[in-house]
């Protein structure tokens, strides 16, 4: 009978294990990613140069990408790709872990700025991915004569009967409600904050609001007519534009006068990553030139890679991926908020989807 | 009279709840052949979407995790669930109060809260000790975990149904309690376990909130799938899979109608 | 008695103790430790503090439930407690509907013939064997803008002109109908089915309106089954998260969405375990006063839980 008790623990006991079989198998690369921003031929390239299989995970959001981190996640993966704004409290919490330089010749192909970016000083930690712009996509057809403005989301004098949507990423959110109030986009003051949330739950409370979205499904919104007006990303813009001329003819981005949000996305390598050797020729494979190139021109994004420029189509010179040079000086990086200012901003925000 | 009013009031409320419930599943079915990429307007039928899906990698394997985990969830759950039922029964006169209040204790639990407390503990104890990473192992500890209590109390309803005096018989009948568990009580337990196994199967594919916590990189089931690329913007692939799910549902039904006429 | 009775009795009991050790130890192990760990280890993360970047820290505090309350560094704001509210309100009108339409769908059942009946009640309730997801998603597409259904509400002026009926706190509130209502239909079967058809015909010679049969009659005889649906409806959806998030738009935002934002959005770990421990007690109040009632009514003993 007691056997009978042990082998039955001894069933719960190896079912447990089963959970902790390590996931690192050899020759796998586990790269968490945002949603349509890899070319599959990328992949493939590099399964085959190096024999190994890559695994994807996608995520929409900033908020999504470092929750799945949170619960598990650096030792689920060998690349993440974060923007600008989260890699500081990434850095400072431990998540991702020193790029080894030595691994990744093909570094210096990278443009100076991004050689040492103000959110990573000396890219230590991260290698840039791709660098784009949030803006405003419009429906040309409903706003003729649309003002070059965030009006389009907040005065409901400029769009009173529309249905529009506002980005789920809070702190994107939130720094086009502060440039629609003529504070900066990367405003991070307290009294600068307050009356952005209350301007955003005034705003979601309107009738033709119609939810918050990210910024990629929010093309898809757009395009079939669900909204009218939303906050995305240019790349993206022209990705979707490309695959369906047709519908994508009468939705237009801008970049609003009042100012916008600029955004570094980069490869870094989680703390625990099961196989960082893997991680390391990933990042010095993407830094290659001319698959740097071959990736831009698949996903209409800038390209951060110096060596990469001779190789660009013609269309990535152009804006919106290559801002004009007003619209250029009007661009900020969203703010890295930490310590006490992140937990007042989490309050507004948690505040502005509660109410 | 007014009792014929009444039933034909009564028949034509019926029918309006079946279309209530019909709807939205027959909406899926509609689209999954719509040839545009429209959520709002048919252009044509079209069978691309499903075309397109059974080239899509990540979805056939969320397909395979999804049976893997149902089949090796209800698996253990039946064993553990089936002792624990049988226990609960044979024991019946103790006072298991605590035992009951144990088992019910999955069943009572708010999805969201039984997802994320194993969440935060898988993290905690995966820091502390490296086991219990996200993936098909936890989600199937967490799938086990709301699977036993309704195998428990199916397998111990059987147990009250029966005779008392059955018990006796096969005491007389097989001197080894080995024999008389293979030769009397799992035979006599069948049905229950059947459908025990059938309900946990079912409780496993239908969850989402709770699979969506445990989950890890490469164990996306169905559901969670789909919740992917809902959040990503309507694809009309979801619609084919949808629809897959739900023929598989039919077919469930009809086979246990066809199972119960059998036993009538 | 001799010592040998006394022997054996003694030797029988530890075998009946082993035997009850046996068969309950593995399931009652299991719970424990996947789910009555990781619930107090969720109650223990309530009481740390919020880390700079959302995760739990020493040392103890009582903040996050002052932030549940609405107290936070700004002083107090209402959003939690209108959240509170809202689900307290949806999981009132969606448990209402559902019995409402539950009730003439179970009677009507019983008076099928009886080889219809399972049939009938299979018809009710495959569409929950679907995934909640799928469900949802088809709401999703019967709802949004520029579908018959949003047209027809938009010309009889119900919403405003280009907008659907999703997303909407009307699309949660009848995505909660849908989920639930087989949950409602079936114990309510049951207990119509048990129903002293003798007293309803005397209820109704007895009574000049129907309303009054039905209330005095047929109302009494059917509690036990609509508290044991009120159960099965009402704690599920008082702690609902995919259909909020996925009809709501993020003007419906829920009490199960407030916990698992926290989580999901990577932004507050011990605020989230305070939701959860007051959505768990108000599972439990709930659990609790279903009990009373239905003791004090006399049905007690039939509620499933």
């Amino acid at each position: 009978m007691l056997n009978k008790t042990r082998s039955a623990l001894g069933l719960a006991v190896a079912a447990a294990m089963l959970a902790g079989v390590a996931q690192a198998e050899e020759g796998k690369l586990y790269l968490f990613n945002w949603t349509e921003y890899m070319d599959p031929e990328i992949i493939e390239a590099f399964e085959e140069k190096y024999d190994v299989e890559v695994v994807t995970n996608y995520f929409n959001s900033n908020p999504e990408m470092i929750a799945k981190l949170n619960a598990g996640g650096t030792s689920q993966y060998d690349i993440v790709v974060p923007s600008n704004y989260y890699i500081p409290r990434m850095i400072e919490t431990g998540l991702i872990q020193k790029l080894d330089r030595s691994q990744i010749p093909n570094f210096d192909n990278l443009m100076a700025q991004f050689k040492d970016p103000s959110f990573d000083p000396g890219a230590e930690y991260s290698a840039a991915y791709q660098w784009g712009t949030t803006g405003l996509v419009y429906n040309t057809e409903t706003f003729p004569d649309a003002p070059k403005s965030w009006s389009l989301l907040f005065d409901p004098e400029v769009n009173g009967d529309y249905p529009f949507s506002m980005i789920q990423d809070g702190q994107v959110a939130t720094g086009s409600a502060c440039a629609y109030l003529g504070a900066s986009f990367d405003c991070s003051g307290l009294d600068d904050l307050k009356n952005a949330a209350r301007l955003l739950i005034e705003t979601k409370n309107r009738d033709n609001f119609s939810g918050f979205t990210d910024g990629t499904p929010t093309l898809q919104q757009l395009a079939r007519g669900v909204t009218h007006v939303g906050m995305s990303f240019n790349g993206d813009y022209l990705y979707f534009k490309d695959e369906d001329p047709e519908t994508f003819e009468h939705l237009d981005f801008v970049i609003p006068d009042e100012g916008a949000e600029m955004w570094v996305d980069s490869m870094v390598i989680p703390s625990e990553a099961p196989n960082p050797e893997l991680a390391h020729k990933f990042i010095d494979f993407i830094l290659d030139a001319e698959i740097g190139a071959q990736l831009s021109n698949y996903n209409y994004y800038a390209s951060p890679n110096e060596a990469a420029r001779p190789h660009l189509d013609e269309v990535l010179t152009q804006p919106p991926t290559q801002p004009s040079e007003e619209d250029m000086a009007r661009l900020v990086f969203t703010p890295s908020l930490s310590g006490q200012q992140l937990q007042t901003f989490q309050q507004l925000w948690s505040e502005v989807k509660a109410r | 009279m007014r009792k014929r009013t009444l039933k034909r009031g009564l028949s034509a409320f019926w029918w309006l709840t079946l279309v209530f419930l019909y709807l939205p599943l027959a909406v899926v079915v509609l689209f999954s052949f719509n040839a545009a990429n429209s959520a709002a307007s048919m252009t044509g039928l079209s069978l691309r979407w499903y075309h397109q899906l059974f080239a899509n990698d990540q979805i056939m394997s969320a397909f395979g995790n999804t049976l893997v985990l149902a089949l090796t969830s209800s698996l253990i759950a039946l064993v553990i669930g089936c002792l624990i039922g049988y226990g609960m029964y044979r024991h019946r006169h103790r006072k298991l109060g605590w035992l009951i209040v144990l088992i019910y204790l999955p069943i009572v639990l708010p999805d969201i809260v039984f997802g994320i407390s194993e969440m935060a503990f898988f993290v905690k104890v995966n820091e502390l000790t490296g086991l219990l990473g996200p993936g098909l192992g936890t989600m199937i500890i967490a799938h086990v975990t709301f699977q036993i209590p309704f195998v428990a109390l199916i397998v111990y309803s059987r147990f009250v149904g029966l005779d008392p005096s059955l018990f006796e018989a096969a005491k007389d009948l097989y001197a080894s309690p080995f024999k008389r568990v293979v030769h009397f009580m799992l035979p006599t337990i069948k049905p229950a376990l059947i459908s025990a196994f059938f309900l946990s199967f079912t409780l496993s594919v239908d969850d989402f909130v709770i699979s969506f916590f445990t989950s890890g990189p490469e164990s996306a089931t169905l559901p969670i799938y789909i919740w992917g690329a809902i959040k990503k913007g309507v694809s009309p692939e979801i619609n084919a899979i949808a629809t897959l799910m739900i023929a598989a549902v039919a077919l469930a039904a009809l086979a246990s109608l066809v199972v119960n006429r059998r036993k009538a | 008695m001799t010592d040998t009775a006394v022997l054996g009795r003694s030797q029988g009991m530890v075998r009946e103790a082993r035997h009850l050790l046996f068969t309950v130890t593995p399931g009652a192990a299991w719970i424990i430790v996947f789910l009555v760990l990781p619930s107090a280890y969720l109650m223990g993360v309530a009481f740390m503090t919020n880390g700079p970047y959302g995760l739990p820290q020493m040392p103890l505090s009582l903040d996050s439930f002052k932030q549940l309350a609405g107290f936070g560094f700004l002083g107090w704001s209402p959003g939690n407690l209108y959240t509170l509210l809202r689900s307290l309100w949806q999981t009132l009108v969606a448990t209402g509907l559902v019995v409402i339409v539950a009730y003439p769908i179970a009677y009507y059942i019983t008076t099928c013939r009886a080889k219809w009946r399972p049939i009938m009640l299979l018809l009710v309730v495959v569409p929950s064997w679907t995934n909640q997801v799928i469900r949802t998603f088809g709401w999703m597409n019967l709802l949004a803008p520029g579908t018959p259904l949003s047209s027809v509400a938009e010309s009889l002026g119900l919403i405003a002109p280009n907008m659907g009926l999703y997303p909407s706190n009307f699309a949660v509130t009848l995505g909660l109908v849908y989920n639930f209502l087989p949950f409602m239909v079936l114990p309510l079967y049951a207990a119509f089915e048990k129903l002293d058809t003798a007293q309803v015909e005397a209820a109704q010679d007895l009574y000049a309106t129907p309303v009054k049969a039905f209330w005095h009659a047929v109302f009494p005889q059917t509690l036990p089954g609509l508290l044991a649906g009120i159960v099965l409806v009402a704690i599920p959806a008082f702690g609902m998260y995919v259909i909020p998030e996925l009809l709501g738009g993020g003007k419906a935002l829920m009490l199960g969405n407030l916990v698992a934002n926290q989580f999901s959005g990577g932004s507050n770990w011990p605020l989230g375990a305070a939701g959860a421990i007051l959505m768990l007690l108000a599972t439990f109040a709930g659990l609790y006063a279903m009990r009373r009632i239905g003791k004090r009514l006399g049905g007690g003993e039939e509620v499933v839980i």
